[in-house]
């Protein structure tokens, strides 16, 4: 294969197996605080802006592996 | 399918000096002026009998409070550190949502290149902003009490503690966790900056795929793809704001905590 489009299945592939795990991690928080906001709907404000917070948490990992495609593609 | 060109760097638009003026600092600069005549007007009509935008800036103002006093422990301190959180979030919220106002996208340099870019799909800007804040909470943790913060990092104290020759293990590996705090401390910084370099980067190569994808495209496609990206510029803003203050919070406690000890 040429190196071009090796580099592109690389960054493909990166992000397709990095975002799996956050995914998989931002939908168990945002469930698990669904779960607690519908049992005790007095406090959803405050869950709410923890869950956005861990949400965020979550993401890094695929923006780690966004960075890592980034630099496949444009710096090598 | 005409993809239009994604550039990481800034582009250079003009030269003063020995600085080149980028896009991304044109943008900067404009969302500062942004915000400063936008807080003399609110200033101007600010009263006890609120206007709009009085109480829409005081909303967002009160909850940032109430986090930060979570976060700090006594409203005192909050109070303190307060202007600076609110500076970055302002700055971050306007400048995430900058190239909403129309029109502002068509500037275009006589070469091609545009004259506005998102600010925070620049990584300078962010890993600029992460490394101060967080170079800042150590700065102010280690004035407050030099000996004790290098102690929470570097843990001697544990050897000295120890009550017999079977603990050094455990101490070991204790120690050993504390020297890799310092590794995490960098960690910490990068990881806060390329989650807002991330987030706005990646919204703004979406949109500019989709709209560039095809002809048909253009025009009703990308709105969904915008106001995900509206969102994620307010979510990211909020979360760049309290990840700090979570992060300046925790090394300026772990000084003052040992104190009253």
């Amino acid at each position: 294969m040429e190196t071009e489009s090796v580099k592109l299945l690389a960054a493909g592939l990166c992000m397709a197996i990095g975002s799996i795990g956050s995914a998989l991690a931002e939908g168990f928080v945002a469930g698990k605080a669904m779960e607690s906001m519908a049992r005790n709907p007095k406090i959803a404000d405050k869950l709410f802006t923890n869950m956005v917070v861990a949400i965020a948490l979550c993401e890094s990992t695929a923006i780690y592996s966004l960075v890592i495609a980034l630099i496949i593609l444009f710096a090598f | 399918m005409n993809i239009p060109t994604i550039s990481i760097p800034a582009e250079t638009i003009a030269q003063i000096g020995p600085i080149a003026v980028s896009n991304s600092m044109v943008t900067t600069i404009t969302s500062s002026l942004i915000i400063i005549v936008m807080a003399f007007f609110i200033r101007r009509n600010a009263g006890v009998k609120p206007t709009r935008l009085q109480v829409a800036f005081e909303l967002v103002l009160e909850y940032l409070l109430n986090q930060m006093t979570l976060a700090f422990g006594s409203e005192k301190r909050a109070r303190k550190y307060f202007p600076l959180f609110m500076t970055v979030l302002l700055l971050l919220i306007v400048a995430n949502q900058f190239t909403l106002l129309p029109f502002v996208e068509s500037v275009v340099t006589s070469d091609g290149t545009s004259f506005f870019r998102t600010p925070t799909s620049h990584y300078s800007l962010t890993i600029g902003l992460a490394a101060f804040l967080l170079i800042l909470g150590h700065v102010i943790a280690f004035a407050t009490h030099p000996l004790r913060h290098i102690g929470n990092y570097v843990k001697l104290q544990l050897f000295f503690q120890m009550k017999s020759i079977k603990d050094l293990p455990m101490t070991l590996i204790e120690f050993g966790l504390g020297l890799l705090d310092i590794i995490g401390e960098f960690a910490k910084i990068i990881s806060l900056a390329t989650r807002l370099f991330g987030n706005m980067f990646a919204g703004g190569v979406v949109i500019a795929i989709v709209s560039g994808l095809m002809f048909a495209t253009q025009f009703l496609v990308p709105i969904p793809f915008l106001i995900l990206g509206i969102l994620s510029g307010f979510v990211q803003a909020f979360v760049f704001t309290i990840l700090s203050v979570l992060f300046i919070s925790s090394t300026t406690n772990a000084v003052i905590q040992s104190n009253n000890q």
